[in-house]
């Protein structure tokens, strides 16, 4: 009796809700496909547009302040969102966390203690970028936290900072959250850029027509900063944070001079990488990105993701998509392009149709016309050395750099070896926060040209319960044959792997 | 005996070939060793750890109890801090749980057998005891048959330890280094074409795990191997509660609290083997079986998160116990490989006879249970 393959629960299944998955979504449910999309928070809008909804229907005072201070960027999310709830054909299902996904189409979903796999017969992922780990001596300390962390409470959970404010770091993001802050009448102590004059002019030299835009916008977050009165440093090095049970103040280098600042609370942010998460693990090509300093998927212009599986473990054609800026850092409009061009892309391989339009294409460009400006004038800056031996790298085992370095030296020079040998990277975290300072020490060690790829990833790449793995349902019939090594020893002849190899 | 029969070259450098290594080498032999991948690469360090006389297959049994000896004293094999650094924990003990009316009787039938084979190392335990020794058992458990003696060691670690031993012995390794083909040379003894030139030695022994049989066809001999991948499911650190290693009877259930607190989940769970890439993949779909047996057994530990799953390689007989001994007509190549799944604990004891067998030329009365000529006779496909 031959077994036959599940049936595709969907003619799409989409990882994320932000805009690019929105926007593929809308595309693919218009064109008549059946769609699931799976999404970890409880409403659509991605890390942009989080809990734009309900903020839009709060008319408190408050609810309009924070609209306000949260500006037009993140309102304009509000028509994509009507959009895709207008659309009934889209099975949308939140609050659902992604822990697998296989080359075939196969995604592995928890909700609560259910658990189990989906079936598409193309698969996009839209599960957007991750700020970028930076390892500083203190950063584990309660009172350290990342500017996209602080910008979750502000928009879902209502909350305002309190006391001595710092934020150090660079990028777009962490002058608007300064803006941000500033405007809900929270007056950070000090913004310290990492980023320097120098870079912003050299930076110069990319801008393009279509980059004037955001540009003004950058512009206009540090006038009204320094109109305000917020104090600001370039070129801030050798970040530290200091405290018994949470951090009391900082310290840091600027113009070669140290300076301390008492601190509640410090926000940090050196700027934002893709996931690589789910593409890793599902075996998808991954290459170094020398200038972001991170991983990012190798993909064709529509998407298209490359397995480096073993032939018997791949899916011929690959049914993996990649978009928004878990492809490319793009920021939200840049999404919604490629988000386009994906679903195209997708309506293409379902019907081989004419794939992604020119006019499509051509506006993912214009979006990430900017980046060139934007990477050259925000460059790594808090994670642009490498931690010194007392620094934490692994947070999960409490590893530090010297633990790692130690290792390396004595031997243990590739990724996975390492992992074995020290657990760095076994933990909750899965390597998410790890892997790519474990990634650079091992090739400062060891003189490498090249950063080392990734650790192997295996699922679950996030946490399921015991509870909901025991009551997985939609599994495979083909992979459930039962094989299991028997220890009874009279049973031999019940054995199940006794089958004799040829 | 004539001198090239001191010379041996063993493929595979992984827990069993180092042991054996390291026997011969203290015994005055010359001995190579040669890995496709880097010593210890495959099983031998990917394994649970499981140090363990309990359910043994009584034809292993001796071996066994060999071993368990070797362990309890690693300290004169490998030295003080190698020893150490193994992490051998032995006498937290073994338990197996009878979950039904059919496991206890098996469990009972067990311990009539082993008096009758006047051996004593395993007792039985009544469903109070039972509970007592693991807290969180459910109500369900009849009883168990415990081996107080057993533990657990760090298969990496100690997978490095015999290697580092075998090598203050005298052994060469040679990592990423592929056999390409074997030759009997006229007169006696092995010439290897490998992938980093040639070798030759008075006697071959094949320790090549998951690829034993493909080895044993360059020397034109067939033994019955499957390669497969028995995969590992880990949780997130709890509270300790449990020092015993807990095993099922006809339940895929294998469990440990690691000294971190995560739970340690086995069970014998296969995964999909891809030995021609080195490498192999925890399936998913196969995992429910071991987590539900779990939490039969312990169903307090239905929110305790999984976190990551692992596999690797290894081989196994249709009759569910190792080949040991050499091959059919060839007293100069032996085969040592097939352990499935439970290698780990017999490779001191296998270091030991194996390597006094050679030395002796005489195969030792322990290995009789495991020629691979008990394939031959009828039964093989």
């Amino acid at each position: 009796m031959t077994i036959n393959a599940p049936l595709p629960d969907a003619d799409v299944i989409i990882i994320g809700c932000g805009p690019a998955g929105m926007t593929a979504a809308v595309e693919l449910a218009e064109a008549g496909r059946s769609v699931i999309v799976l999404d970890m928070q409880p409403t659509p809008g991605g890390q942009i547009f989080r809990n734009l909804e309900a903020n839009l229907c709060d008319t408190s005072l408050a609810g309009q302040s924070l609209l306000a201070a949260l500006g037009p960027a993140y309102r304009a999310g509000a028509d994509l969102i009507q959009r895709f709830k207008a659309c009934s054909s889209i099975d949308y299902r939140p609050q659902t966390t992604v822990w697998e996904v296989r080359p075939d189409g196969t995604v592995g979903w928890l909700q609560g203690m259910n658990a189990g796999y989906v079936r598409g017969r193309q698969v996009l992922l839209a599960h957007g970028a991750m700020e970028r780990p930076v390892p500083f001596p203190g950063w584990t300390l309660p009172g350290v936290m990342t500017a996209g962390a602080v910008q979750t409470l502000l928009k879902a959970g209502h909350l305002k900072p309190r006391g001595n404010i710092v934020l150090a770091g660079t990028g777009p993001l962490l002058l608007l959250l300064a803006n941000q802050l500033h405007q809900l009448g929270v007056k950070p102590a000090l913004v310290g850029r990492t980023d320097r004059l120098s870079d912003n002019v050299r930076a110069a030299r990319h801008l393009r027509p279509d980059g004037l835009i955001p540009l003004v916008k950058g512009l206009g977050w540090l006038g009204r900063l320094k109109l305000a009165g917020v104090k600001s440093v370039t070129g801030l090095e050798n970040l530290a944070a200091h405290g018994a049970q949470s951090v009391e103040s900082v310290s840091f280098t600027v113009g070669g001079k140290r300076r301390t600042l008492p601190c509640d609370l410090l926000i940090v942010h050196d700027g934002i990488v893709p996931a690589i998460d789910i593409p890793n693990a599902a075996g998808l090509r991954l290459q170094w990105d020398g200038p972001n300093a991170s991983w990012r998927p190798a993909t064709t212009p529509d998407g298209l993701g490359a397995s480096t599986l073993p032939p018997e473990m791949s899916a011929e054609p690959c049914v993996l998509r990649i978009t928004g800026d878990a492809r490319k850092i793009g920021g939200a409009d840049a999404a919604m392009a490629h988000g386009r061009v994906a679903a195209q892309a997708i309506l293409a391989a379902l019907d081989h149709g004419a794939g992604p339009s020119a006019e499509a294409l051509r506006a993912v460009g214009k979006a990430l016309s900017v980046r060139p400006f934007l990477d050259a004038a925000f460059p790594p800056g808090l994670a642009q050395a490498l931690p010194d031996d007392d620094t934490i790298v692994c947070r999960c085992e409490e590893l530090t750099a010297g633990d790692l370095r130690a290792k390396i030296r004595s031997g243990f020079r590739n990724m996975d070896a390492l992992r074995g040998e020290t657990r760095c990277g076994m933990g909750p975290c899965q390597g998410r926060s790890c892997m790519v300072t474990a990634a650079r020490l091992l090739q400062d060690e060891t003189r490498a040209a090249d950063c080392p790829p990734t650790f192997r990833g295996r699922p679950p790449i996030r946490p399921i319960p015991l509870g909901a793995v025991a009551a997985l349902s939609g599994l495979d019939p083909r992979a459930t044959i039962r094989l299991t090594l028997e220890d009874k020893p009279e049973n031999a002849s019940e054995d199940t792997v006794d089958a004799p190899a040829e | 005996m004539p001198r090239q029969n001191e010379t041996a070259l063993i493929i595979g450098a992984g827990l069993q070939g180092c042991s054996i290594a390291l026997f011969l080498a203290r015994a005055g032999w010359n001995v190579t060793l040669l890995d496709k991948n880097v010593a210890g690469r495959h099983a031998s360090s990917v394994n649970a750890g499981g140090l363990r006389t309990l359910m043994r297959d009584w034809r292993e049994y001796p071996l066994s109890e060999l071993a368990m000896e070797h362990w309890r004293h690693l300290d004169r094999l490998i030295g003080a801090k190698a020893a150490e650094s193994c992490e051998v924990r032995l006498g937290v003990g073994q338990i197996a749980v009878a979950l039904d009316e059919a496991e206890m009787s098996w469990t009972l039938g067990r311990v009539q057998e082993m008096e009758r084979r006047g051996l004593g190392a395993e007792e039985l335990l009544s469903a109070t005891e039972v509970r007592k020794m693991l807290p969180g058992l459910t109500d369900q458990a009849l009883g168990g048959l415990v081996s107080r003696g057993d533990g657990h060691a760090n298969p990496a670690a100690s997978t490095r330890a015999f290697r580092q031993a075998a090598m203050a012995a005298g052994a060469k390794i040679v990592e990423n280094c592929r056999v390409l083909g074997l030759e009997r040379l006229p007169g006696g003894g092995w010439s290897i074409t490998a992938s980093s030139g040639q070798y030759e030695a008075g006697v071959l022994v094949n320790c090549a795990g998951a690829w034993g049989a493909e080895v044993a066809a360059m020397a034109g001999q067939t033994l019955p191997l499957k390669v497969v991948a028995p995969s590992m499911i880990v949780t997130a650190r709890t509270q300790p509660f449990l020092e015993p290693v807990v095993i099922g009877i006809d339940r895929p259930l294998s469990f440990k609290q690691s000294a971190v607190g995560s739970l340690v989940i086995g069970g014998g769970i296969l995964g999909k083997p891809c030995a021609d890439h080195d490498t192999s993949f925890t399936v998913m779909d196969r995992m429910p079986e071991g987590a539900a047996a779990t939490l039969e057994a312990f169903p307090a530990l239905a929110h305790v998160p999984v976190l990551r799953t692992w596999t690797g390689l290894e081989g196994a007989t249709p009759d569910g116990i190792p080949v040991i001994g050499p091959g059919d007509g060839t007293p100069d190549l032996w085969h040592v490989f097939g352990f499935c799944g439970h290698g780990f604990q017999l490779s001191p004891a296998v270091g030991d006879v194996v390597g006094r067998s050679l030395v002796s030329g005489t195969v030792d009365p322990l290995l009789a249970p495991f020629s691979g000529r008990r394939f031959n006779a009828g039964d093989a496909a």
